[in-house]
């Protein structure tokens, strides 16, 4: 049971990456700017959240974080590069949610026609998402860089190096999650719309657009269990806190567990509704 | 003949759940439905095939015949039973689907390759075979979303007939194009057949059964009523087919 998926993917890595490409190849084909769009609706939300909080409300201009674990007084960071560097694994992640549920139903030809690897269809449509999102940490690098040479700060941090840590758990992680919501959601479009529903609404329970450490009490834990924050907090950890991922141990071994749970269910979901698929789609 | 069966069915079932509607869809991801309506589309269904042996399939619409071909390719799986089916299956059921539209024919030879576990070299063997029949040309390197729908059949035929399968799934009512076309695909049919590979043919004529297959198998709502030589198989399959006329004037 625990090894039907990693069969599947048995010599079908160049596949996989073939596809993937092709994945790319057919969002952004026929546009003239072609995969500048991968940055341009990005770009646009930043500049309308920046907009809307920084220059329409004028209630955040700077951001004040408190690191547990560490020793030296809170930092202080303008309100646009803490945003920034958290909302880029941000589109990753709702995009990874929300596609990868409905992936199964859009690449039905693969599974009702023929016989197909069906658990590869959610690692190169990953993998394609995973590609943008590389090229927008490479923006998102070039950002960090100006940011810190015009403090007065040297441009690279060895704890730049941790994006290498977080980036492959953050595509694992979400893959591992398709596992469950891609069956489910081809099984039933309610499930695929109540994803879809929700994810909306995740944003702002995230701390992408505030500090998910400011909290005490029940909330501190209920920030805590909210994986999204994990990945929010490891991205500004790498570049802008220059905190290792070891350091804030709580919140390291809450999202391991999750990890595992996530990929034990992920792995009983798609066992258990893998060759029903066939019938329902 | 071989000894050793290539595709073995036991007691193989199959019951589709009927869903009411969407919520009880939606429940039945959480929890086992109660008293569902269904429809057994398989009901013990037993029958070994021999390597080089043309089987033919007959029956009614809804008697099961393309629920067993889908597990016979691998498509659909049983609820009950046992399938083993040793060997390479080429079907010529659906030909257009299952591309990569925005890869071309060539890459699309290549992903059905790898699916059905062929390594690199082989399918660069076959290759130039593959493009020859389809008759592509220049095609070849474009990408599927740009062919013809005769073009995508051409392909789909072109690369399941010559990988060379040990099993090979014909559906009677396949549509290949132009006349030409299917002059040379019924050919190359003939030519796999006395080739010695194992051939499932699933039709309603029962002329183009007995050309082909010397051994039939009888499918009546899901259950296999008479499976033996051609000519008495047809014979059970229209006596029931005339006793049921007769009851109808009644």
């Amino acid at each position: 049971m625990f090894t039907s998926i990693l069969k599947e993917h048995k010599g079908f890595g160049k596949q996989i990456f073939l596809l993937a490409k092709n994945e790319l190849v057919k969002t952004y084909k026929g546009a003239v700017i072609g995969p500048l769009w991968a940055a341009v609706k990005p770009a646009f939300t930043v500049f309308v959240y920046w907009f809307a909080f920084s220059v329409g409300i004028k209630a955040l201009k700077a951001v004040k974080v408190h690191l547990n674990g560490m020793e030296h007084a809170a930092f202080s960071f303008d309100f646009f590069t803490f945003m920034f560097v958290g909302i880029i694994p941000w589109f990753f992640i709702q995009d990874s949610i929300v596609q990868g549920a409905k992936t199964l139903r859009t690449n039905r030809q693969f599974i009702t026609k023929v016989k197909f690897p069906v658990s590869t269809i959610l690692t190169y449509t990953g993998l394609s998402r995973l590609f943008v999102h590389l090229f927008l940490c490479v923006i998102l690098y070039g950002y960090i860089i100006f940011y810190r040479v015009s403090n007065g700060n040297p441009p690279f941090d060895w704890y730049d190096l941790q994006f290498f840590f977080y980036c492959p758990l953050l595509f694992f992680f979400f893959l591992a999650l398709s596992w469950s919501t891609a069956p489910m959601a081809a099984f039933s479009k309610d499930f695929e719309s109540l994803i879809v529903s929700v994810m909306s609404g995740v944003f702002w329970l995230s701390g992408i657009m505030y500090d998910s450490y400011s909290f005490t009490g029940p909330l501190k834990w209920a920030m805590l269990i909210n994986p999204i924050n994990f990945f929010a907090n490891g991205y500004r950890n790498t570049f802008l806190y220059h905190r290792g991922f070891w350091v804030y141990k709580t919140e390291l071994v809450v999202f391991l567990a999750e990890l595992v749970v996530v990929t034990l269910l992920g792995i009983f979901n798609y066992n258990r509704l893998r060759k029903k698929l066939p019938d329902v789609l | 003949m071989d000894n050793k069966p290539i595709i073995t069915f036991k007691d193989v079932s199959k019951t589709y759940i009927l869903y009411k509607n969407d919520q009880a869809r939606f429940k039945a991801l959480f929890f086992k439905p109660r008293n569902p309506k269904t429809n057994k589309a398989l009901n013990k269904v037993s029958f070994e095939i021999y390597r080089g042996e043309s089987v033919g399939i007959v029956g009614d619409n809804g008697a099961g015949k393309s629920t067993l071909l889908k597990m016979i390719t691998g498509v659909a799986f049983p609820d009950e039973g046992d399938i083993i089916v040793d060997g390479k299956v080429a079907a010529l059921l659906e030909l257009t689907a299952g591309f990569s539209l925005e890869m071309t024919g060539r890459e699309n030879i290549y992903l059905k390759g790898y699916i059905l576990g062929l390594e690199d070299e082989y399918i660069k063997e076959i290759e130039e075979k593959i493009i020859e029949f389809a008759e592509l040309g220049d095609y070849i390197d474009q990408p599927v979303r740009t062919y013809s729908s005769g073009m995508k059949m051409r392909l789909g035929f072109a690369i399941n007939v010559n990988i060379e399968p040990d099993v090979l799934v014909v559906d009677e009512a396949l549509a290949v194009g132009d006349a030409s076309f299917k002059k040379k695909c019924k050919e190359k049919i003939k030519d796999i057949i006395s080739a010695g590979t194992t051939v499932l043919y699933v039709s309603h004529s029962a002329d183009s059964v007995k050309e082909i297959c010397p051994r039939s198998i009888y499918l009546r709502k899901g259950t296999v009523i008479f499976d033996g030589p051609t000519e008495e198989t047809l014979k059970v399959y229209h006596d029931y087919k005339e006793s049921q006329k007769k009851a109808k004037k009644k």
